[in-house]
């Protein structure tokens, strides 16, 4: 049986029915603000998480160049020994302690200039041995590195420059006095967002000789990934590098991390940003409290006789009560369906738009900010209807049957 | 039926604190109502039969004095407990019919039953009601404001009868209706009287007020004559 108290509320919003609508617009935005907010910042962490996952069994090793000190410190002054990367002592040390568990890829990389023709580009330039290239690369297209002035682009540098096997680039600036000259042997598969720190996607893979001819630092190795055989070891290795390389624990020299670490910063970092943009969504559930809010108000002031009926026959304060958080409970019910259902359109076309992707669309993580703000406006809709509610049943039943 | 009165009003007086002082509204008013009385209030405007029916109602309370409905003290009872006195002893037939309109004729008939046993009506009380005040089933079926004037004080009665009050208040019942339609809702007061209720009617009008079996004149808040 549907409460009698129920029936005249939904039979009041039917009575109103356009103003009813209009006060739940701003239901439907709340609504729809939250929980596309909220789902497009869900499917961008899952989408990283999936990216991070091919990179998990990689621990990445670099020099902690941060060296923070008392005011006025300054490196060359200290007494304390500054590296820009990671020297060939710990570069042994490193094999040492890997072993047969993994392979070690020492790193170079800087970030420059390169033209070709008269058209400038930038991208990182990743200096490494030819035969560690493909133990984590794929090529896509052409062959690896040979010869000295032979180099793999990204996939993204290849697509914006038209770039293709034999495209020969200049490396450096206009106002460079040294622009070597590079052939293009092949083309690298995308990459994406990984966690190993090497994203070529727009990136220039050049042999080892070539990167230290060019920039000098030889030995000294911007980075070190180890690519471990089995993931179950990560932590034990990382333990182990950490306790060889690191033996100043106050002032580490090598800063050890892997897919999970970096994952969690990620995360965390997506996490306030879509918390931020959902709040800034909740901001019009704010504005659709007061639309509510006014309306019941309304609705208790066109209403005072009829609440003098229902009072002076007997009914009970509680039930007036109920009657008009019915009411508002229906305004919210009204505009959650509405807002749910937009959500899930919008949402859907704003995480295609957005990420390139809706195949987390449909995951519990993702859809379930659907009821879950479906819920917030009606619980919304009920809190901005418990004024008004308590107006009503609280009137004077004999001044309240005198109104007009 | 007993000789205890079944409303014994003692000292009742009413005051109302006005931003001009204070107003008087009724004055040291004592009265006895014995069950299956018919008993008609006049006066003219401002005599307080307004605020006699909100007393006999159990809508408002005295200032000093006692009001007692079968035996209790009005003023000891609480707003939960007056509550269900209104809904269970007494119905209410108005002046403007009051009935809800967003509910049809049987819904307004049917609501205290509601009230009172928190379930939609399944015994036919409510259709048994309205048809023995001349609805029938298609009118049963219309809102207040597609019935006549006549037609909405036929559910008004309806709905005051529903749960079997032994106490039927009566505020200018036929003060919205002509002449004709008048007598017929006096008709039907007369016949529940008959039926052994105890009938309570204020009115302006001598005619009407010839129905009942004594008549109580109120003149500035005291009662002048009975």
């Amino acid at each position: 049986m549907i409460d009698i108290f129920f029936e005249l509320a939904i039979r009041s919003v039917r009575l109103n029915f356009t103003r009813s609508i209009l006060a739940s617009v701003g239901i439907v935005i709340g609504v729809v603000a939250i929980s596309s907010m909220g789902m497009l910042g869900t499917n961008m962490q899952l989408e990283v998480k999936d990216q991070l996952a091919s990179s998990a069994n990689t621990i990445v090793l670099s020099a902690d160049a941060v060296r923070m000190g008392p005011p006025g410190f300054s490196p060359s002054s200290s007494s304390t020994s500054t590296t820009s990367g990671i020297t060939k002592l710990q570069l042994t040390k490193i094999k040492q302690v890997v072993g047969t568990n993994g392979s070690v890829i020492p790193l170079y990389d800087t970030n420059t200039e390169f033209t070709l023709s008269s058209v400038a580009g930038r991208g990182t330039v990743y200096g490494m041995d030819s035969n560690d290239v493909t133990k984590f690369l794929t090529i896509d297209n052409g062959t690896n590195i040979g010869g000295i002035n032979e180099v793999l682009v990204g996939s993204s540098i290849a697509t914006n420059f038209n770039l293709k096997i034999g495209s020969r680039i200049r490396m450096g600036s206009d106002s460079s006095t040294s622009r070597p000259e590079v052939r293009i042997v092949g083309i690298l598969n995308a990459r994406g967002t990984v966690a190993d720190g090497v994203s070529t996607d727009n990136g220039i893979v050049v042999s080892r000789d070539w990167y230290t001819n060019e920039y000098g630092g030889k030995d000294e190795y911007s980075q070190v990934n180890v690519i471990v055989k089995n993931t179950d070891d990560i932590s034990d290795i990382e333990t182990a590098l950490d306790d060889k390389i690191n033996t100043d624990k106050k002032t580490p020299a090598i800063r050890i991390r892997d897919a999970s670490s970096q994952l969690d910063t990620i995360s965390s970092t997506l996490s306030t940003v879509t918390t931020f943009i959902m709040a800034i969504g909740g901001i019009s559930l704010l504005v659709a409290a007061v639309s509510i809010f006014n309306v019941m108000m309304m609705s208790v002031n066109e209403r005072v006789q009829e609440i003098g009926i229902l009072l002076s026959i007997g009914t009970e304060t509680g039930e007036v009560r109920r009657m008009f958080l019915y009411e508002a409970l229906v305004l919210g019910i009204l505009g959650a369906l509405i807002g749910g259902f937009m959500s899930l359109v919008i949402g859907y076309c704003v995480v295609n738009a957005m990420i390139g992707t809706t195949a987390y669309f449909f995951l519990p993580a993702s859809i379930a900010y659907i009821p879950v703000s479906m819920a917030i406006g009606m619980v919304v809709c009920v809190i901005s209807g418990l004024y008004p509610a308590w107006r009503a049943s609280n009137m004077d039943p004999i001044d309240a049957l005198r109104a007009d | 039926m007993t000789n205890t009165p079944l409303i014994s009003l003692v000292d009742v007086t009413k005051t109302y604190h006005l931003e001009s002082g204070d107003f008087t509204a009724l004055n040291c008013i004592s009265l006895d109502i014995l069950e299956n009385d018919f008993v008609a209030i006049m006066g003219p405007s401002g005599s307080g039969k307004s605020t006699m029916m909100n007393q006999l109602g159990i809508l408002d309370v005295p200032t000093t004095g006692n009001l007692y409905l079968d035996g209790k003290d009005v003023a000891a009872m609480n707003a939960f407990e007056r509550t269900h006195l209104r809904r269970d002893e007494i119905g209410y037939i108005f002046q403007k019919f009051y009935l809800i309109p967003l509910l049809s004729a049987y819904e307004n008939v049917e609501y205290p039953l509601i009230l009172k046993f928190k379930k939609r009506d399944t015994t036919g009380r409510a259709s048994e009601m309205l048809a023995a005040v001349g609805i029938d089933n298609e009118k049963a079926t219309h809102r207040p404001n597609q019935l006549s004037g006549g037609q909405q004080q036929r559910v008004a009665i309806a709905r005051a009868l529903v749960n079997d009050p032994k106490i039927l208040l009566c505020d200018e019942p036929t003060g919205n209706l002509d002449r004709k339609t008048g007598y017929q809702i006096m008709d039907i007061l007369c016949d529940l009287h008959a039926k052994g209720k105890t009938v309570i009617l204020v009115t302006h009008d001598p005619k009407v007020a010839e129905y009942a079996k004594r008549t109580i004149h109120l003149d500035d808040g005291r009662i002048a004559e009975t």
